[in-house]
């Protein structure tokens, strides 16, 4: 199925949960989606008989510029049928919570945690959210734009990155 | 030979008034020292060869860099870990620490003293020889779990707990194998067990291939019997593919995990050991020990000429199988051969029992050690039970009760 | 007398550890041997590729995404670049194409060869991971030949490669690829057939084609479960649309489908697979070609964001890059096969015992350095 034909699809059932469908400035056409909905999104979009997305390739999160929201992307891919659709979802910078997929894909644990570990969103109903490439006891969220390292950590100097 | 030590030192004018009591203590001191000396040196020697051995099977040199071909790499190892800096971990039990590898050593170390070199070398000529040296090489895994459980470390630990479980339940089909073998002697005497298998006969009694009386050649169920004490033995001193209790992989090093220094070159040591027990047993039940395979002159030049139709033929295999030709084992028995045919001093010498055809024998089982080490995977833990229990055990029961038939068929017992 | 009170016992292993392929710590719950649950610690190698990504211009790069999956760099490389190059639009010399599917295909073989030997070394097997590592040699050698490195390349550059390949190395590689065959045999003799090995794989960590799929297992372990999903074929990148390669799936022929042993034995067929690709490669390879025409002067990706996919030797390599039209990525995420693969372990790995988890860690082949970045 076309990525154009998931949007409709999408958007006939969810409604207004769905925001909007970006074809330009992209090379995986998105869906951008409510992240409080997004649960219930992915759940349908892996039980469905004719989308059967069971497979969550790749999960990221992004920081555009260190002002605006934090953004999540993922991007799905059916085994059986074979297509692709990317979703996105905003998350506002002081209280950036998403609704988790965990469950849904089991990929998603790990790389939710490291979403969470790297741009401090939260993953609503994630079973086990902690850091997972830094230690638990690092301060902020480093790839952050806005991200400032702390002088030290532990009593070891942290080198600047420019 | 502590006796006839004696006896040596008090048939001198000078030394006859000290007493038989300082004589006896004197020779009883040479000789321990001179088991601990070849423990020693042969561990050292061992060592090398095996890193030679698995050089060779895996396409590369080994150690090449001290000494010519690398011969006093192992010196140099035994040095450096003589002077490492003496580790005992803080939580460790320290008692039990300092005592475990000592066990381990000391219980590989005197069961030489009852061993059969050759017809004379023979420290203690004890009746209960082979009860003797399986008993103690049991404590061995005593000291196993009291170095496992004093390390204070869970590696450790797992390691002391299968070597355990491991030792005492292949000690049963182990002890029941050699049982046949005392059934067919009669006598738990070690030298007494190596002269029965002395001269020549047919090979399972009946069928007309003349070979040395050897008990692996005695019935079909010795054969089968030779093949489970080696795998039972093998489990025994922990090697590969029965290595668990110290099987790098898993549990790090097992129980040697947090030793370090002297007292894990004293692990090594007693190793090596319990690895040149087991060949001397093997050789000593089941090929003849210190026996000639060729006891009668002329027998030597005869079975030295089939030896070498044999090496040709192997090369023969080799050049037509891979394709390259190897000359050393036609070359060696070539000239061995001919030698023998040549002066029949060395054909008798070749004959003749003794210490060369004992190491020779043990040398043999040694290698097939290390070539098991370095061809097979390790079984897991509860495999290697339930070849324990489930296959050897049963088999070796059985082969017990099938000596004893063979033996009323074959007439050597009566009822 | 008081009841006999037992309790698991929480066991370390790692981050120093023989067989956890670098720094990984695993926390096993253990009832003596037995595995009730297994939590893996990563993040002992993280040396934040992504956040230098940031600050780093498109070709340089290149060199770090090498050193994320350090046994199959030149794979990494050849995926990075396709992306940027997908985000430019830039077409690339024929010759180019063919020579970096060589690359990416040597490269397989030579990380499958690790895969297999450590295999063998977790459960107890020494000496076939020397002999892998003989043949890996000589792989090693011809990327010598090639980019002057062993290990690490900085060969494929975005537009194209660092330097065409030396004479010689064609010949070399046909003479590597006849004797490959027969090496592979070797290791079938010592270890694939064996009885202990077969009886320490098959039937160990059995990952079905559901839970492989749910935990984004990719690559060799996803196929060993009998998934035939190949990117090479499903979705052709480069020009592997051009070449006769099958997709090895797990049987079960000692065991149940998706086992350690299966796991192993795709790997093995994988390889002589990869060998034939080099082959039809090197007999289609263009003699004529420059490979810098390519090379753009400025990289500079137009705005936008891409999520590319290349079939790494551990599984489906992803990088998603976001451009915002400067020479410096604003956002680069690789989805590195090994992270997913990891995961699974707790999963598949749960009932069995210590032993057991060691060969199922192996038999997942897993590189620290793509999974901590």
């Amino acid at each position: 199925m076309k990525e154009q034909e998931i949007y409709a699809d999408l958007s006939a059932k969810f409604g207004d949960k769905i925001i909007e469908f970006v074809e330009e400035e992209t090379l995986n056409p998105t869906v951008i989606v409510k992240p409080a909905a997004l649960d219930e999104i992915c759940n349908y979009l892996k039980d469905s008989e004719d989308l059967q997305f069971d497979s969550l390739m790749n999960l990221a999160g992004h920081d555009a510029d260190g002002e605006s929201d934090l953004s999540v992307i993922y991007h799905l891919y059916s085994t059986s049928i074979k297509h692709y659709i990317t979703l996105k979802t905003f998350a506002s910078r002081d209280t950036p919570a998403v609704k988790s997929i965990a469950k849904i894909y089991r990929t998603a644990d790990w790389h939710e945690r490291e979403a969470y570990d790297l741009y401090g969103i939260i993953f609503e109903g994630h079973p086990d959210l902690k850091r997972i490439l830094m230690e638990e006891d690092w301060e902020g969220y480093p790839l952050r734009k806005d991200y400032v390292a702390a002088e030290f950590y532990r009593g070891m100097r942290i080198e600047k990155v420019k | 030979m502590i006796q006839s030590l004696a006896n040596w030192i008090l048939s001198f004018d000078i030394l006859a008034g000290m007493g038989n009591p300082v004589a006896w203590g004197l020779s009883l001191f040479v000789v321990s020292a001179l088991i601990f000396v070849f423990v020693a040196l042969n561990a050292i020697v061992l060592v090398y060869i095996e890193r030679k051995v698995s050089a060779f099977m895996q396409v590369r040199l080994g150690p090449m860099r001290v000494g010519k071909f690398g011969s006093l790499q192992t010196v140099a190892d035994a040095l450096k870990l003589l002077q490492k800096e003496d580790i005992i971990p803080q939580m460790a039990d320290k008692i039990l620490f300092v005592i475990g590898p000592w066990v381990i050593l000391v219980a590989s170390v005197v069961t030489f003293a009852a061993i059969p070199f050759s017809d004379t070398l023979l420290a203690a000529n004890m009746n209960i020889g082979l009860f003797y040296v399986v008993s103690i090489s049991s404590i061995v895994v005593l000291g196993i779990v009291m170095a496992g459980w004093a390390s204070n470390n869970k590696w450790s630990l797992y390691g002391a707990m299968r070597s355990a479980a491991q030792i005492i339940s292949y000690e049963i089909p182990v002890g029941i194998t050699l049982i046949a073998v005392v059934a067919v002697v009669g006598s738990l005497n070690l030298q007494t067990i190596v002269i029965a298998q002395g001269g020549t006969g047919n090979l399972f009694h009946w069928i007309p291939i003349p070979l040395p009386n050897w008990f692996v050649f005695h019935d079909p169920f010795l054969f089968l019997a030779a093949f489970i004490y080696l795998t039972g033995a093998t489990a025994e001193i922990n090697r590969t593919p029965f290595d668990i209790p110290e099987s790098e992989s898993e549990l790090v090093a097992g129980f040697m995990t947090e030793f370090s220094g002297l007292r894990w070159a004293l692990f090594f040591l007693s190793e090596y050991a319990n690895a040149t027990l087991v060949a001397f047993l093997v050789s000593i039940i089941f090929l003849g020990g210190w026996q000639s395979p060729f006891s009668t002159y002329g027998g030597a030049q005869v079975g030295f000429s089939i030896l070498t139709l044999l090496a040709i033929m192997w090369t023969v295999f080799v050049k037509i199988k891979a394709k390259r030709l190897s000359i050393f084992p036609v070359g060696l028995s070539l000239v061995i051969t001919l030698c023998a045919w040549l002066f029949p001093g060395f054909a008798l010498w070749l004959a003749s029992p003794g210490l060369f055809w004992m190491l020779l024998k043990v040398a043999s089982i040694i290698f097939l050690l290390m070539w098991f080490r370095w061809t097979f995977p390790r079984l897991r833990v509860d495999q290697l039970m339930y070849v324990s229990w489930k296959v050897i055990l049963p088999i070796s029961l059985i082969n017990l009760m099938g000596v004893a038939v063979w033996m009323w068929l074959t007439g050597e017992i009566q009822f | 007398m008081g009841r006999l009170h037992a309790e698991e016992m929480v066991l370390n292993m790692g981050p120093q550890h023989p067989s956890t392929h670098g720094v990984l710590r695993l926390k096993l719950r253990t009832d003596g041997e037995i595995v009730s649950h297994i939590e893996p610690v990563i993040g002992y190698l993280h040396r934040s590729f992504e956040k230098h990504a940031e600050n780093l211009e498109y070709q340089m790069v290149t060199p770090f995404t090498g050193r994320c999956d350090y046994l199959g760099a030149m794979g990494s490389e050849h995926g990075y670049a396709m992306a940027v190059e997908k985000m430019m639009g830039i077409e690339l010399p024929e010759r180019v194409e063919y020579l970096r599917v060589i690359f990416a295909e040597l490269q397989r073989i030579a990380s499958h060869l690790v895969a297999l030997g450590t295999f063998g070394l977790d459960v107890g097997a020494i000496t076939p991971f020397i002999y892998c590592f003989r043949e890996r040699e000589l792989i090693l050698d011809l990327f010598e030949m090639a980019s002057g490195a062993r290990l690490l390349y900085n060969y494929i550059w975005i537009g194209g490669l660092a330097h065409d390949i030396p004479p010689g190395f064609v010949e070399k590689t046909y003479e590597f690829l006849d004797a490959f065959d027969k090496h592979v045999a070797e290791y079938n003799q010592i270890l694939t057939g064996n009885k202990i090995f077969i009886e320490r794989a098959a039937d160990i960590g059995v990952m079905t084609p559901e839970i492989a799929i749910n935990y984004g297992v990719t690559g060799p372990s996803l196929r060993a479960s009998g998934v035939n999903i190949d990117i090479r074929r499903t979705q052709p990148y480069s020009i592997y649309d051009r070449f006769d390669f099958d997709v090895p799936l797990g049987e079960g022929i000692h065991g149940t489908v998706g086992d350690s042993w299966d796991r192993y034995y795709v790997r093995v067929l994988e390889m002589k697979e990869s060998a034939k690709i080099v082959r039809q490669a090197l007999d289609q390879l263009p003699v004529e070609g420059d490979v810098k025409s390519a090379i753009p002067r400025r990289i500079r990706p137009p705005k936008g964001e891409i999520y590319f996919r290349s079939e790494n030797p551990r599984g489906e390599l992803g990088y998603y890059i976001v451009s915002d039209g400067k020479n410096v990525p604003l956002r680069l995420k690789m989805r590195s096969p090994a992270f997913s693969n990891l995961s699974v372990i707790n999963e598949i790995g749960q009932g069995f015992m210590i032993s057991d988890v060691i060969a199922i860690l192996g038999s997942l082949d897993i590189v620290l350095g793509e999974i901590d970045r």
